[in-house]
């Protein structure tokens, strides 16, 4: 009996198990970060929420740190079968292991290690809500690399939902003031209706092909596309016209009398209505001051490391899920739906940086400016080549690293307790700590584009690869955006660099630990990404499959 | 069965119904709510697809879309109530609205 258990689950662990392991060991470690709060509760030792000083119980971070190192182990082994194998297939070839999802679970496990590093000695946080934080962290991570490799309608759908409302309790964690929870009601709407439209979307994809399979969605879409343009070739007069009319009556005759708009009419709906969706979960309108009428607090009500979270790992996720939606169901329209993901785009970064400029919150620039990155990484499907999708994950790895170096500085900076994160509380700060001016100025330089850190060969490699694939003008709007975006992250150095005497001039600045380690890693990838960028774009090319 | 674009056409007229109400409304709740309008016109779409390819997987879709929206009005309805223990809305009585408390 034992034995028929035991081999049973072997098999298992061998087939469908082996494609789910890493997210398996970080629920495990999840759970084992709820448990050990729930252990650590029953000590009668909570101090009250308003007390200024929290007692910070070391265990939460450390079990979900083991459980992000466990799984990425496991990435690393799945890494090596995979090289033999191309890729692995598991749960009636719902999930997917290729290099697409090995490169972005390990850059969505980095990221959740950073943003645990950095809430470790975050003081805003009240002290009972500490485990549930850290599982709600895994959780979110588990979903996210469960939207990365599903390669089914449904698997996709459940997983996008469940990274969505992780972020929601994330979002509304309350910390020791009294914040009203209002940029977190939003935000649950505008993902919400994001789900919506996702769905509708899913139901129209569904609906064109009978199969919830991606890649048979692919196929029928490629079928459905070739009958359209062989339509819309017949129509044309000439030999090449009367050709095409002939291998339209020989084939497929109903389809003389067709017209092609009907029939890429509800594809490109429902490609609409996926990436708007897909969108309107990470781009957040519900930020924007313009919509709440009582918007007299300079804070967003939202944790600082969930923001980070919000804006870095979550929009990643959330990005190459689109990503992977665009390149394998829609892969062969490109050429008619490139003007919707181009416009999308346009308007997005538009968006941010006009948005960015009249801010002056530290977070909230931020926030609207990584809108705009995320269409910079949208104008990569514009140009579809092979540099594209080079130039799209450098610049999402890059992004992300960068993204945590900024927020780890406003972080160590919110531990005075005297930092509200608006602009210009940020004067002085060259005087009362150099270094982490210095680390405030390079994230904020990288970001903004300056040549040789990381930012720039983001931008770089996507400007190049849209002047390779002929659309010359989007080229020309990149370069030109990154002027007033470039003005928006510079305000914030000037910020930094000079500044009158503040009352807080006297404050010192001081580092954890987990905040050393979280800044060194990422001024270090900010610099190397730049200056020696080969690794990195190795490491993204093998994203996919080279 | 009737024709499928009969299904398709009920699905888009609740599409755009849902879609006005979530932009035009800015009561909280009546947001959500028209944010399960949209959710059922592609419960519908699924169904009626599902029964035009003979797949059960629209159904099986239908059915999850139906545990989602549950679940997020879950946790929409905590995060509200965390708001309203801030805003000290505890219980509705008759001269203050519970969502009309919550225009935002």
């Amino acid at each position: 009996m034992l034995n028929h258990i035991l081999s049973a689950f072997r098999t298992y662990m061998h087939g469908d198990g082996a494609v789910v392991l890493p997210e398996m060991q970080l629920l495990l470690f999840a759970i084992g970060t709820l448990a050990m709060d729930s252990w650590a509760a029953n000590t009668p030792n909570e101090k009250p929420a308003s007390s200024p000083v929290f007692q910070q119980n070391y265990w939460n971070p450390a079990i979900a740190l083991a459980g992000i190192a466990f799984s990425g182990l496991t990435l690393w082994i799945l890494r090596a079968r995979i090289r033999q194998a191309g890729e692995l297939a598991g749960f009636h070839l719902t999930l997917m292991v290729d290099g697409y999802f090995v490169f972005f679970s390990a850059l969505l496990l980095a990221a959740t290690a950073l943003v645990i590093l950095l809430s470790v000695n975050f003081a805003t946080m009240s002290a009972a809500r500490q485990g549930r934080y850290y599982a709600l962290l895994l959780f979110a991570c588990i979903s996210m690399m469960l939207m990365v490799s599903a390669v089914d309608l449904l698997v996709i759908f459940l997983a996008v939902e469940a990274a969505a409302i992780s972020a929601y309790f994330l979002a509304a964690t309350p910390g020791l003031s009294n914040r009203t929870p209002s940029a977190a009601v939003r935000f649950l709407l505008s993902s919400a209706l994001g789900s919506a439209l996702v769905a509708y979307a899913f139901s129209l994809l569904y609906g064109l092909s009978g199969a919830s399979n991606i890649s048979q969605i692919a196929e029928a879409l490629a079928r459905r596309h070739n009958v359209a343009k062989v339509i819309t070739l017949s129509h044309q007069s000439g030999p090449q016209g009367s050709q095409m009319l002939q291998l339209l009556q020989s084939r497929l005759p109903e389809a003389v009398h067709w017209h092609a708009f009907t029939l890429e009419a509800l594809p490109i709906a429902a490609f609409t209505l996926l990436s708007v969706g897909i969108i309107l979960k990470f781009a957040v309108p519900p930020f924007q001051p313009e919509f709440n009428r009582a918007n007299t607090e300079t804070d967003l009500g939202i944790l600082s490391p969930v923001i980070l979270y919000l804006s870095g790992m979550y929009a990643i996720a959330v990005v190459a899920l689109l990503l992977r939606s665009m390149f394998t169901i829609f892969a062969d329209s490109q050429d008619i739906w490139w003007h919707i993901v181009a416009a999308l785009a346009i308007g997005g970064i538009s968006y941010g940086v006009l948005a960015s400029l009249r801010q002056t919150n530290l977070e909230r620039v931020i926030v609207y400016l990584s809108i705009a990155h995320m269409g910079y990484v949208l104008l990569g499907v514009v140009a579809a080549n092979e540099a594209a999708a080079t130039a799209m994950t450098y610049y999402l790895f890059t992004y992300l690293f960068i993204v945590t170096g900024v927020f780890g500085v406003l972080i160590v900076l919110r531990g005075q307790n005297t930092f509200s994160a608006a602009l210009t509380d940020l004067s002085g700060l060259r005087r009362r700590s150099p270094v982490t001016a210095l680390l405030l100025i390079i994230f904020v330089l990288s970001l903004g584009g300056a040549p040789p850190t990381a930012g720039f060969f983001g931008r770089y490699f996507i400007f190049h690869s849209l002047l390779e694939s002929g659309h010359r003008y989007i080229a020309w709007f990149v370069v030109l955006s990154s002027l007033p975006l470039a003005y928006s992250y510079l305000r914030i150095a000037v910020y930094a660099w000079r500044g009158n005497k503040s009352e807080t001039e006297t404050v010192p600045v001081a580092f954890g630990v987990p905040e050393a380690i979280v800044l060194g890693i990422c001024v270090f990838v900010s610099l190397a990404a730049g200056l020696y960028s080969e690794p990195f774009t190795r490491m993204a090319r093998y994203a996919f499959g080279q | 069965m009737l024709p499928i674009t009969h299904y398709l056409f009920l699905s888009f007229a609740l599409f755009f119904i849902g879609l006005a109400g979530v932009v035009i409304r800015h009561n909280l709740i009546v947001n959500l709510f028209s944010m399960d309008i949209i959710l059922n016109a592609a419960s519908i779409n699924f169904v009626a697809f599902s029964r035009l390819y003979g797949d059960a997987s629209g159904q099986v879709f239908a059915m999850l879309a139906v545990v989602m929206l549950a679940l997020e009005l879950l946790v929409a309805l905590a995060i509200i109530a965390a708001v309203c223990s801030r805003w000290k809305c505890a219980t509705p009585d008759e001269e203050k609205d519970l969502s009309s408390q919550l225009d935002y």
